[in-house]
């Protein structure tokens, strides 16, 4: 009974200590790390019209981390003029993809069809990706709208990889490796990916071994990205949230640990 | 010999696809993309297919069992609902479909994933002791990551931070190369059994 009482304080607490943080407004400086800036400097330097495939690679369980990701991204590459064609691995993605593109794309007073297509969902991710690197339109013969592929303006020039200046894979899960695997090492497209914190120590690897050629996540990365392109979102609000619960499993470590030396010190004097 | 049939497939696609991974020809890309676009599609309707019956099959034993019966009753209508949803009103903007993704779906993935935030504050006081030297190690990486991922710039000194960098960028990076160097010798290493012949486990079992 003890044991299930403290647990719910430990839940009462994170819970408490979020939603407080949620309510204040605490204006907390994040320092932009290199791999963030990496991103931002491969996006940048991108020239105006360069066609960009965005990926919704992850499920809705991880909008709360994808989401301030994406936008970060998407509002820095409508605001360079790239023509982005959308596509999700993930059957979860394609919506949420679709939403985020559109969003975005209103923010800039940019049209479909002419700035941004959406190609939407396509199953078996490997071969997807394999088949994008033969031909688009044979993989998408129509857009997520049902409008043919030959219809858009902007895809007339697009007919593989050869004709895409990058693939930014925004993912939750390991995808990511695919389009690395697949897409970076059968057709030399540069992979540059947006990923939730937990995911970013598996691509590590292929970021140093330059397979990846750069990548940014997490609530903190969305938060530098949105320092970087100067727009605030819902990055910052919720870092701020997860630097109190942090801290909060910290103290947490901690104290359990002062209560085992302590037991333990306890025992071995009884003894 | 239908094993034997199976075996034949097998090597024959195996080896088919692992030489047009490497070939230029335009024959070779040709048909690269016919298997990729139309065949691959085509198996994974089938498995989808299959998984679906099966789930229904198996849901469907369980609610005449009375096992779990509620909670197996909403599955089944879940399953049920969203195809005929998307059937007859479609899945694009403001369709019903739509509004059971954004408003029944994705809060409630969102609210488990968020659950494991509680488990994880729960657990580590309970459990991340410091009982031995490597446990200890592990503790001080699991602060320094925390410390890393937060905003506290301003409030902890840039040492941590560094150092949760080197962390990640070192034994982690380390650990990280030689599981996936692992996985991709022992993929390799099954595949070829299998292409081969040599593992036949996936026939069903040896006789």
């Amino acid at each position: 009974m003890k044991q299930i009482e403290s647990r719910h304080w430990i839940f009462g607490g994170l819970f408490v200590i979020v939603i407080i943080t949620m309510v204040l407004n605490i204006n907390l400086e994040v320092r932009v790390t290199p791999e963030t800036d990496r991103f931002y400097a491969c996006l940048d330097s991108l020239p105006a019209g360069a066609t960009v495939i965005v990926s919704f690679d992850h499920e809705a369980s991880s909008l709360p981390e994808i989401r301030p990701l994406a936008l970060a991204v998407l509002r820095h590459a409508f605001s360079r003029d790239l023509k982005l064609v959308g596509t999700a691995l993930l059957a979860e993605g394609t919506a949420v993809g679709y939403r985020l593109m559109t969003q975005t794309a209103d923010e800039y007073g940019k049209t479909y069809g002419e700035d941004y297509v959406y190609l939407g969902f396509k199953p078996q991710y490997i071969a997807a990706i394999l088949s994008m690197g033969e031909s688009i339109p044979d993989t998408y013969p129509e857009d997520y709208l049902g409008q043919p592929y030959r219809d858009y303006e902007m895809l007339v020039d697009v007919e593989n990889y050869d004709d895409i200046a990058a693939v930014i894979s925004i993912a939750d899960g390991s995808l990511t490796t695919h389009w690395i695997e697949y897409g970076a090492s059968r057709y030399n497209i540069r992979i540059v990916a947006a990923v939730t914190a937990a995911m970013m120590t598996t691509y590590d690897p292929y970021l140093a071994s330059g397979q990846l050629y750069a990548m940014f996540g997490g609530l903190r990365g969305a938060t530098e990205y949105e320092q970087l392109i100067g727009i605030g979102g819902s990055g910052k609000r919720g870092m701020l949230a997860q630097s109190a619960a942090h801290v909060y499993v910290m103290v947490l470590i901690i104290a359990g640990n002062i209560i085992y030396f302590r037991t333990r010190r306890r025992k071995g004097s009884a003894s | 010999m239908n094993r034997r049939i199976a075996q034949i497939v097998c090597f024959a696609f195996g080896a088919l696809l692992f030489a047009l991974y490497f070939s230029q020809h335009p024959a070779a890309r040709k048909l690269n993309a016919t298997v990729m676009i139309d065949y691959w599609q085509i198996i994974f309707a089938i498995t989808l297919l299959v998984g679906v019956l099966g789930f229904v099959r198996m849901t469907w034993g369980s609610i005449r069992k009375g096992d779990d019966r509620p909670y197996r009753i909403v599955s089944l209508i879940g399953l049920g609902s969203m195809p005929v949803l998307a059937i007859i009103w479609g899945i694009r903007g403001d369709s019903p479909f739509m509004w059971m993704f954004e408003y029944v779906l994705v809060p409630m993935q969102s609210t488990v994933f968020a659950l494991l935030a509680f488990f994880v504050a729960s657990a580590s006081f309970r459990g991340f002791r410091a009982r031995s030297a490597p446990a200890a190690v592990l503790l001080a990486a699991a602060i320094l990551t925390l410390l890393s991922r937060s905003s506290l710039e301003g409030i902890v000194p840039q040492f941590f931070t560094e150092a949760a960098d080197w962390v990640r960028g070192n034994p982690s990076m380390a650990a990280r190369r030689a599981i996936l160097i692992g996985i991709g010798l022992g993929s390799l290493t099954t595949s070829l059994r299998v292409i081969l012949g040599i593992e036949r486990t996936w026939l069903g079992g040896e006789k």
